[in-house]
């Protein structure tokens, strides 16, 4: 039994490995989709307990990912990955719902804790 | 030509005017002078003539009345033969010439229409009884005729001749013919010495008034004609120096002041000139300076852009070694060298990150929250922080706040990561050791209201050529590895992106002042 189910949605091959290299041994469930399209339909087909993703995303950001997560399955925690962190997309992003947002390069121990807080977060409000 | 040119000069013109007015003045005076000279000469002439003439009758009275003719004729000859007498005739009631002192004149009888006998009788009247007399010319000298009636008496007519009977009123005529020659030469002299002493006082009177009008017209005229030549000759220094206190003089002061005032405006104009080019000059150094800010900017712009770029590319791979490289790490026990080696990895990583969070900063354009804010509490926090470090032991830290600051419009932690740099630069400046000083402010810049921050350092100050270069992105003087060269950069654009300004002043050996100008906040009440 896996501690949760988490998908990864980036377009860059090794930040969705680095994430899932970090967080698999520490018993989490990682599946991963390289666009927000893919992201979502994956999230249609199986349940996760949250969703990492990228903001800078060809087609689809990271935003609009977020505002499609919040308004079908608003108990889903998100956390936005972010290349530069700007105080107004924070803010916008947190507006939007999103639980976090973490800044590349992270380090697998910040990531780690970040979705720890996630899911305590997730399993206290179920 | 000089004659004709001073004739048609003021003072020729004056002198002509009032010589001539002089000279027709002085004639009439003279002319009626002399005239009532001459006629009170000729009344006392007639004054003695009458009384000549009494003298005859009288001389002649004893003749008469003892009709003694030779006596009588003797007595006249005698008396005409005296100087300065012409002639001397009695005749009797009938016009016959009775004595005379020409004696060829004896016995003619003068007609009636003749001037002895129309001085008394006229066509028209009846004869008068009085004396009579008139001045005719006689070959070159004018002479006194007189003529006075020889009254019956009672003597005569009770004589013992009885030649006339009582009734007859006019018994005869005494007529004397006096010479008005001495007179007449005396009168010529009289002329001619006064007709001298005319133009002596003429041509004194002239002298007198060339004299006058020559020092008090024409000397100032012709000085200000010179003067005036001068000044057209662009000699605006000429001064004249007529110190009269009448019309020349009031004359020649308006000279000067205009000539001053002339000078003055000149020299206005040609510093005019010279504040006109300068100011192009200052204008064009203006515009020059806002290219160069323009290009300057333009370049951290896109600058920025680039570096927003390679910082989005690089955080991908960047995420994946530091990533890789915790994980590598965890395998092996710390102290090995795949350990360290390891470390060193992701060290580097790690700096690099720090760079490109350096030059995200220095890439960040969008506005962030403002609010109002106190800057000396800024400020404040930004010490704070530094305070505790270790590089701040040997630094005093002076602050110098304007308690009355009015607020700007800011977002406070991009104002606190700009004083922090400005902190952090001013320690470096002065190495660890010397003194700080932060101080606010306010101060106006072409008309508009500012908060001005200064960073004093006591360090080395910074040089021109170093001036130049210390907002641009990566130039920094700190050892590699130290400083990214993009604090100053950044905090640049943060303050140019809340519409303040940055500038530096340095003296080289005596330390550097970096100043913030942040617009005041218009506070609406």
């Amino acid at each position: 039994m896996s501690k949760g189910k988490i998908l990864v949605i980036d377009d860059e091959d090794i930040v969705r490995t680095s994430c899932s290299r970090a967080l698999a041994p520490e018993g989490f469930e990682v599946k991963m989709a390289q666009n927000g399209f893919d992201g979502l339909k994956m999230i249609e087909e199986e349940k996760f307990d949250i969703i990492l993703t990228d903001l800078k995303m060809p087609d689809m950001d990271g935003i609009e990912v977020l505002r499609r997560i919040k308004e079908e399955w608003p108990e889903v925690e998100v956390i936005i990955i972010t290349g530069y962190q700007t105080v107004d997309t924070a803010v916008k992003s947190i507006k939007l719902g999103a639980f976090d947002y973490i800044e590349k390069p992270f380090t697998p121990d910040a990531l780690i804790a970040a979705v720890t807080k996630a899911l305590e977060h997730r399993n206290k409000n179920r | 030509m000089i004659v004709k040119k001073s004739l048609h000069s003021l003072t020729g013109k004056l002198i002509l005017t009032i010589g001539t007015l002089m000279i027709v003045g002085s004639t009439i005076f003279w002319y009626f002078l002399f005239r009532h000279q001459e006629r009170e000469l000729i009344k006392n002439s007639v004054k003695y003539g009458y009384s000549f003439v009494d003298y005859v009758k009288k001389s002649t009275r004893y003749g008469m009345l003892t009709f003694q003719e030779l006596l009588i004729q003797q007595t006249i000859e005698a008396i005409g033969s005296a100087e300065g007498v012409v002639r001397v005739r009695i005749f009797d009631s009938r016009g016959k010439i009775a004595y005379s002192s020409d004696k060829n004149d004896i016995g003619r009888v003068i007609d009636k229409n003749s001037p002895i006998c129309t001085s008394c009788h006229s066509a028209t009247e009846h004869p008068k009884d009085t004396p009579s007399w008139n001045i005719s010319k006689e070959k070159d000298s004018r002479v006194l005729n007189l003529v006075q009636p020889i009254y019956n008496e009672l003597a005569c007519y009770t004589s013992t001749c009885h030649a006339h009977p009582k009734e007859q009123k006019v018994l005869g005529l005494v007529e004397a013919n006096l010479s008005l020659a001495l007179l007449d030469k005396s009168i010529k002299q009289q002329g001619i010495a006064i007709t001298i002493y005319v133009l002596a006082f003429l041509f004194v009177i002239s002298v007198v008034l060339c004299t006058i009008l020559w020092n008090l017209v024409s000397t100032p005229v012709s000085l200000l004609a010179k003067g005036m030549e001068r000044v057209a000759g662009g000699d605006l220094d000429y001064h004249l120096s007529i110190n009269t206190k009448d019309e020349m003089g009031d004359l020649a002061a308006a000279f000067n002041a205009m000539t001053a005032d002339l000078k003055k405006a000149k020299n206005e104009l040609v510093e005019w000139g010279h504040t006109l080019e300068k100011k192009v000059q200052e204008k064009t150094e203006a515009i020059h300076r806002a290219q160069a800010q323009l290009i300057h900017s333009e370049k951290l712009a896109s600058l920025g852009r680039m570096a927003a770029g390679v910082a989005h590319e690089i955080n991908s791979p960047l995420t994946g070694i530091v990533t890789f490289g915790h994980l590598l790490q965890k395998k092996f026990a710390p102290g090995t060298q795949e350990r360290e080696d390891i470390d060193v990895i992701i060290d580097q990583a790690n700096r690099c990150s720090n760079i490109i969070k350096g030059l995200l900063g220095f890439a960040r354009a969008s506005a962030a929250e403002k609010a109002a804010t106190n800057i000396n509490d800024v400020l404040n926090s930004s010490l704070n922080i530094v305070r505790n470090k270790a590089d701040f032991f040997n630094i005093k830290l002076v602050t110098d706040f304007d308690g009355t600051l009015p607020r700007v419009k800011s977002d406070p932690s991009q104002l606190q990561q700009v004083f922090l740099n400005m902190i952090m630069n001013a320690a470096d400046a002065i190495e660890g050791k010397g003194t700080v000083t932060i101080t606010t402010r306010t101060a106006k810049d072409n008309g508009n209201d500012f908060v001005e921050i200064e960073f004093h350092d006591t360090g080395p100050g910074i040089s021109d050529e170093n001036l130049e270069k210390i907002f641009e992105p990566f130039f920094t003087t700190k050892p590699v590895g130290k400083g990214t060269g993009l604090g100053l950069a950044v905090s640049h654009g943060i303050i140019q992106e809340h519409g303040g300004k940055t500038f530096v002043k340095t003296k080289l050996g005596e330390g550097t002042s970096f100043f913030i100008r942040l617009p005041v906040y218009k506070e609406t009440i």
